[in-house]
């Protein structure tokens, strides 16, 4: 009896140390340069009073198990597969840093749990530029420029994007620097961030500034999925993918435009210290509650202005937010078996009606019916496009959509998804044009590549290239990930504009005509205008 | 770019010139051709006046991939009786090697025509396929079965390459084994080797490939979790070995997991 009290003891005390060694070590997701940056940046007053469609950080309403916000093609809705979420002192509503924001300030129910540019517009004026979320830690162009001049705040302002920064040369997840494949030199700098003597890539605390789109918070079970291609080396190419540090399970690496953390929780240690300016370590409860949360909620589009209610029983499956709460995750959706997002046959071929109507809603189900179509079997040469070009599919090769898009009910990868479509990388990237008669200056930071001479050049744009944010190259260092960017889901498309990590599509139609451009599809004006259709119902 | 270019020139200029690879073999560097077809695109090359057919366009988990416009390719086949498909002859088997460098001359795209088209159904069509994927999963799990003591296991490259996105299989093979088996030891073996290409010419790879493809494959394994195992890392030169048959076959990596 005795031997084992003494046995527990001991046990306990080895239980402390051990808690104590712990307690010093970072925790998975931690970033301690960036939290540096964050740190050093100003906090300023900030207010975030109560607006219709907007969720201030700390009001505490409860988040009904359903809840829908009109957009341009009807409604979106958000779904909380656990029943009416209490967001009283909860993590994800609550203002858990220094600048007042919560999670729920950048992941709003009304824009499909990411920030519109509309709402960050409408915020702007509600609060003059006072919300949190124009904090000049990432809500400015850069930290230290003027507070409440929309010019300090132009690329959120105009395009949605918040400043991301990462510490160049790049960490590993274990702290240690990686020997780039690549010297990267800053060629515009237009956010005087990248040459900034504190924030900047010259500065005593290396970084590289890019600027990114929030992404949607909710369906995480899609993108978060052991399911096809999820293994312990990439099936891009053959490198280790990341993996959960708690259970050592490899990730999909679907979850950040750069794939950088590897699991919801990661993610969120990081951001509560890169965007909340969280001055701490998240304990494991509110760390739980936040994964929870971001785990049962759903959100697409559940009425479209001219196709009606998507939360009907005849609502195609790959439409309504009810159809997606109830899909299956891991599935690849290219393939006339499960499809990406599937359609019905009551949609494609409509009973006559002889209520106008009736005929009007008909008509665009079977425009959307057609879209998806557009979507699935619509073929074109995709060329140029590395990490999908690479794969074994051969330059040029003669697909559509649902190639890369192939995540069942996501239209993400199935896969890691980064590959370059040259969203960010010249010569396809969106570049202000420069001519006397045009007064608007480039807003983006503009980066020149040269991979080095001991590895081989990047396979379609050389040795030497530019980028407007060098996307998975800042993470692994690699040349052929420069502006390799992770996709992102569909859902919810109608209440999120823009597009595109980088903001640079404003529209659905400028998202399409960018693919149009960049693979010469040559869509004619009723394909354009069905997938336009399909893009908006999802 | 044109430092690059001229070295490898040199490299080429510099090698022996062997005896040629038997008759019924074509290895040769030329750009690719890929032509449209009223399903999948032909990938096809030419050499000393004749047309060849590669591959048609297949997916990640084909044996055999398509090569890319943009860059030329290193062709190895074996002439094969089967009747010509896209108007090129067959080469069966095939290895297809991307050279790294852009060849902005590798650019032709030629149309569909009716004489061209497929004599069989290709595995899978342009848009989705009928199931998963057409030639099997790009990874998979081992079976669970007996789990012997030591295994070997191969990694073929293309000519000059390190891992890509064919190696995520056999490196996972390698993993679920290692940890299978609870083995304690790896021997990793890479190779350099060359071609002889039809023209007589000896194409060598890069000197220090060998040595990087061995080290590349011990730092992945580590990288996805292997950090117990002891790993003793060679390589071998065998350049001297290419014949012009079965060239491709030496580009390779050797991985012994044992307990």
């Amino acid at each position: 009896m005795l031997k084992n009290i003494v046995k527990f003891m001991v046990g306990c005390g080895a239980g402390f140390l051990a808690s104590a060694a712990l307690a010093d070590q970072p925790a998975p997701g931690h970033v301690p340069r960036q939290k540096q940056q964050a740190q050093q940046a100003p906090v300023i007053d900030a207010r975030s009073p109560p607006a219709n469609r907007w969720w201030t950080p700390g009001e505490g309403t409860p988040l009904p198990p359903v809840i829908a916000y009109p957009n341009s093609f009807g409604q979106v809705g958000v779904l909380n597969d656990a029943g009416v979420i209490d967001t009283q002192d909860h993590p994800f509503f609550e203002p858990i840093g220094e600048n007042g924001r919560a999670c729920v300030s950048c992941h709003q129910p009304a824009n499909a749990m990411s920030l519109s540019v509309e709402m960050i517009r409408q915020r702007w004026h509600e609060t003059q530029g006072k919300d949190p979320i124009f904090a000049p830690i990432d809500g400015m162009n850069c930290p230290d420029l003027p507070p409440g001049d929309p010019k300090s705040h132009s690329l959120l302002l105009e395009r949605g994007l918040f400043r991301i920064f990462l510490p160049w040369p790049p960490k590993a997840a274990d702290g240690s620097s990686i020997d780039p494949e690549f010297t990267i030199e800053v060629v515009r700098d237009p956010t005087g961030c990248n040459l900034h003597p504190q924030y900047g890539l010259k500065s005593a605390n290396p970084m590289v500034s890019v600027y990114r789109r929030p992404r949607v918070a909710a369906n995480t079970k899609y993108f978060t999925h052991q399911g096809f291609g999820v293994f312990s080396f990439i099936g891009k190419n053959g490198l280790p993918a990341t993996r959960d540090p708690e259970t050592g399970l490899p990730s999909g690496m679907n979850i950040l435009s750069d794939a950088r953390q590897p699991t919801l929780k990661t993610q969120a240690v990081e951001a509560a210290v890169t965007h909340l300016q969280f001055n701490g370590k998240l304990d494991e409860e509110r760390l739980t509650k936040i994964v929870s949360f971001e785990s049962q909620v759903y959100t697409a589009q559940v009425s479209h202005t001219g196709a009606g209610s998507l939360m009907e029983s005849d609502t195609p499956p790959g439409f309504g937010v009810l159809n997606l709460a109830k899909g299956r995750e891991g599935l690849l959706g290219n393939n006339v078996t499960n499809f990406v997002f599937p359609m019905s046959e009551a949609w494609r071929n409509p009973a006559p009606s002889p209520d106008p109507e009736i005929t009007r809603r008909n008509e665009m189900r079977a425009s959307i019916a057609r879209g998806h179509d557009v979507f699935m079997f619509r073929t074109f040469w995709i060329k140029d496009a590395m990490h999908l070009n690479t794969v074994g599919l051969g330059n040029p090769t003669k697909r559509t959509c649902s190639t890369c898009h192939g995540m069942h009910m996501m239209g993400m990868d199935i896969v890691n998804g980064w590959m370059d479509l040259g969203t960010t990388n010249l010569p396809w990237a969106r570049e202000e044009p420069l001519n006397p008669w045009n007064e608007r200056k480039p807003q983006m930071p503009l980066f020149k590549i040269t991979c080095k001479a001991n590895v081989p050049p990047h396979p379609f744009l050389g040795r030497v290239f530019y980028t407007q944010d060098p996307g998975r190259g800042l993470i692994s260092g690699k040349c052929n990930d420069v502006g390799a960017i992770v996709m992102q889901q569909f859902r919810g498309l109608a209440a999120r504009a823009p597009y595109f990590s980088n903001g640079s599509a404003g529209s659905l139609r400028e998202l399409v005509d960018f693919y149009d451009r960049r693979f010469n599809i040559g869509y004619t004006d009723r394909e354009r205008e069905d997938l336009i259709n399909f893009l908006s119902a999802l | 770019m044109r430092q690059v270019v001229t070295f490898a020139m040199l490299s080429w200029a510099a090698s022996a010139m062997a005896a040629e690879p038997p008759a019924t073999h074509r290895n040769f560097v030329a750009c690719p051709i890929v032509r449209d077809t009223s399903t999948v695109p032909c990938w096809l090359a030419e050499y000393e006046g004749e047309t060849y057919f590669l591959t048609i366009q297949t997916d990640v988990s084909a044996p055999v991939n398509p090569p890319w416009l943009g860059h030329k390719v290193l062709v190895e086949g074996t002439v094969s009786d089967e009747p010509r498909i896209c108007g090129g002859i067959v080469l069966k088997p095939v290895a297809l090697s991307v050279m790294q460098e852009l060849d902005g001359s590798c650019n032709t795209m030629l149309p569909a025509e009716e004489r061209y088209n497929l004599p069989f159904e290709p595995p899978r069509p342009p848009g989705p396929s009928k199931g998963r994927l057409a030639f099997g999963d790009p990874v998979t799990k081992p079976k669970s079965q007996e789990v012997a003591a030591s295994k070997s296991f191969e990694l073929r490259y293309e000519f000059d390459s390190l891992v890509m996105f064919r190696h995520a299989q056999p490196l996972q093979q390698i993993f679920e084994h290692a940890r299978q088996s609870k083995a304690t030891k790896v021997q990793i073996t890479g190779y350099r080797a060359a071609t002889l290409l039809s023209n007589g010419q000896l194409m060598q790879e890069d000197k220090e490939i060998g040595r990087r493809r061995a080290e590349q494959v011990a730092d992945l394994l580590r990288g996805a979790g292997l950090t117990e195992l002891r790993y003793d890392v060679k390589w071998q030169d065998e350049t001297k070995r290419a014949k012009g048959v079965e060239d491709a076959a030496r580009r390779r990596v050797q991985v012994v997991v044992s307990r």
